[in-house]
């Protein structure tokens, strides 16, 4: 209804509508930028009754960018509403596309995540010092942590990774179990399975895979839980108090973790090797007897051990891990989730590293 | 006496300066007021007197001596010596109210018995009238409610400085009435030094014994009620005597 009216107008007056709010000027303003390209434009607002303020910015804007056109019988109530029609203040000229080429910015980007990254990692590190000093220092004093907490955070990490953890070792033992018994088939060493299953077991899959259950379930937990705490005042409050918050909200939840470990592993060893007994049943026929007396044979109890160290170090950086995040959080509710989501990200980073050093010392 | 001492205090967050060269005392024993414009800066100024940010440049002393931020000694120092309301309540979410107005007697005096530790609760938690909501979690709280529990924490040590960040703001006039009376009682009785972010004109008029002006990143004026009407200052009169101004136009 708007177009022909503008297009009925000479090529050089435009005649604006009675009525021009947001969806009119929306309608209008392609027509009139193209006109005004062409040749001097007359703008008349004659009819105009009602209008609201994408009026006033569409004024605005011809008037500042459109050289050539004019605008002319801008009635009473609209020269009023344009007068008290707050301008938006001129941009600086700096707020242009940095200087320089693509190649030198996209240098000093990098360089300055870099330094970003280097300097995180040097906090994250004088955190992780600091947690093992609060951790020592309450040992000894049994203060500045609320009374029962350690309980409290173990009920809460056992309880969400339990299940989770038993069905996803008992999958995967049962996973890489077929997978090598088709190996083994061939070279008639069926009962070797054994020896697989429980080396793997409980040197590699076990840990690695409680330790990225635990970076989803309890550092991503830990991370929100921090973070809206900072966010919402608490940890300043905390502080005020006279609470360390590196330590009051910590050291319950890395005592916990220390503890909730142990079972764990000694759990999902059991449920990955049941897996591998499964499999040897079905598949060879191993009666599970047979199966245990070959495993012993390969593993011992320093096996386990190792498995447990390196499980609870995993256990650690997820927590150290997630406290970082949750307690270095901006302000708004937004970047709660966002730390959330960087949490689990640095703590599975952190778990494969450590794995990996673990290798090198260990073989 | 001057309780808080501020020299060329700047506050603010990294390298956005908020309040600029501020130089101001804050009188021991007595009600201080900060008043301004939403956004100008005064929950910035309180954190940084209650120890938890920084001053950008200059300082401020405390009970004599000056506040290093440096030094964890001196903001242990401090932290004992203040109790602070947060704008927001500050509650701690996965405690009961009682629990959490219990926190800073559990905290500093662990082995205090647990029913000492009861009736100072329920004597902080009554001065706010909130007796009879110990048990809720602050999720089960109104925001008025949460605010005056986050008073009774403030108050249950009875720290010498209470600073407290627009404690009737989502009050109704009757209990913020009431509040004022709790914050006359507090400085007569306890001789507490109270600085109390604000914007009810009637309890300035009140309660404030001096007032601490803050607009356009600075300090505008620093006095008692007394000085504030004469002030020739035309964002003073604007703010304060608003129906004059209003008049004028
Ligand atoms: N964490 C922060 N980082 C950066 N800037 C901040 C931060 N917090 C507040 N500011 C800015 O500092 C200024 C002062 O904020 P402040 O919260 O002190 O205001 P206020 O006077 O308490 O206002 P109100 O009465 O609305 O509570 C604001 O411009 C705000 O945008
Ligand atoms: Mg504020």
């Amino acid at each position: 209804m708007n177009e022909p009216q503008a297009a009925a107008a000479t090529p050089e007056t435009i005649l604006l509508p009675r009525r021009i709010r947001a969806p009119e000027v929306a309608a209008l303003l392609d027509g009139i930028c193209r006109s005004a390209e062409a040749g001097p434009l007359t703008l008349d607002f004659r009819d105009v009754e009602e209008f609201d303020s994408s009026t006033l910015a569409l004024l605005n804007y011809v008037r500042g960018r459109l050289a050539n056109v004019v605008t002319v019988n801008i009635g009473g109530a609209l020269a009023r509403a344009e007068e008290s029609f707050v301008r938006r203040p001129p941009t600086e000229e700096t707020k242009g596309p940095p200087s320089g080429g693509l190649p030198s910015r996209a240098l000093t980007a990098i360089a300055d995540r870099f330094i970003f990254q280097a300097k995180s990692l040097g906090r994250f590190l004088a955190m992780l010092g600091d947690e093992v000093y609060h951790v020592g220092v309450y040992l000894k004093e049994r203060k500045g942590v609320y009374p029962g907490e350690t309980w409290n955070q173990m009920f809460f990490m056992g309880y969400r990774s339990f299940p989770i953890v038993c069905l996803l070792i008992f999958l995967v033992g049962v996973t890489i179990s077929i997978t090598s018994a088709e190996q083994l088939r061939h070279f008639g060493a069926d009962i070797y399975l054994a020896d697989l299953v429980g080396i793997g077991m409980l040197k590699e899959l076990v840990p690695l895979m409680t330790g990225v259950i635990l970076a989803g379930k309890v550092g991503a937990a830990v991370t929100a839980e921090l973070a809206s705490m900072t966010v919402l005042e608490e940890v300043d409050a905390l502080r005020t108090m006279g609470v360390v918050p590196e330590k009051f909200l910590m050291v319950p939840r890395l005592l916990a973790i220390t503890l909730v470990v142990p079972l764990l592993v000694a759990m999902a060893d059991v449920v990955g090797i049941f897996g591998g007994i499964v499999v040897a049943r079905v598949t060879f026929g191993t009666p599970p007897s047979a199966f245990i007396a070959e495993m012993v044979t390969a593993v011992d109890w320093t096996d386990f051990g190792w498995g447990l160290i390196k499980t609870v170090v995993f256990g650690w950086a997820v927590v150290v891990g997630a406290g970082f995040k949750g307690l270095t959080v901006g302000r708004s509710a937004e970047e709660v989730g966002r730390a959330t989501t960087e949490s689990v990200v640095l703590s599975i980073t952190l778990i494969i590293v450590i794995d990996c050093l673990f290798s090198f010392i260990l073989y | 006496m001057d309780i808080i001492r501020a020299r060329d205090l700047t506050v603010g967050y990294g390298r956005t300066e908020v309040l600029r060269d501020l130089d101001f005392t804050v009188p021991e024993g007595r009600i201080t007021a900060i008043v301004g414009v939403s956004g100008s800066g005064k929950s910035t100024l309180l954190k940084t007197l209650a120890g938890l940010l920084p001053p950008l440049s200059g300082g401020f002393d405390f009970a004599g001596s000056l506040v290093d931020y440096r030094s964890e000694a001196s903001l242990r120092f401090l932290y004992g010596k203040i109790g602070v309301l947060y704008q927001g309540g500050a509650l701690l979410n996965g405690l009961s109210l009682f629990e959490n107005v219990a926190l800073p007697i559990r905290m500093q005096y662990p082995k205090m018995p647990e029913d000492m530790v009861c009736d100072m609760v329920y004597a902080s938690l009554a001065q706010v009238e909130l007796a009879g909501s110990a048990e809720k979690y602050p999720a089960e709280l109104s925001g008025g409610m949460t605010k005056r529990g986050g008073l009774a924490r403030a108050l249950v040590l009875d720290p010498d400085v209470v600073f407290c960040d627009e404690p009737s703001s989502g009050l109704d006039p009757i209990t913020s009435a009431l509040l004022d009376d709790l914050l006359l009682r507090l400085k007569e009785t306890f001789k507490m030094t109270l600085v109390v972010v604000t914007h009810e004109l009637r309890s300035i008029e009140r309660v404030a014994d001096s007032i601490l002006v803050v607009n356009d990143g600075g300090l505008r004026f620093s006095g008692d009620y007394a000085d504030l009407a004469a002030a020739d200052d035309k964002f003073i009169r604007t703010f304060f005597l608003r129906k004059d101004s209003h008049d004028d136009a």
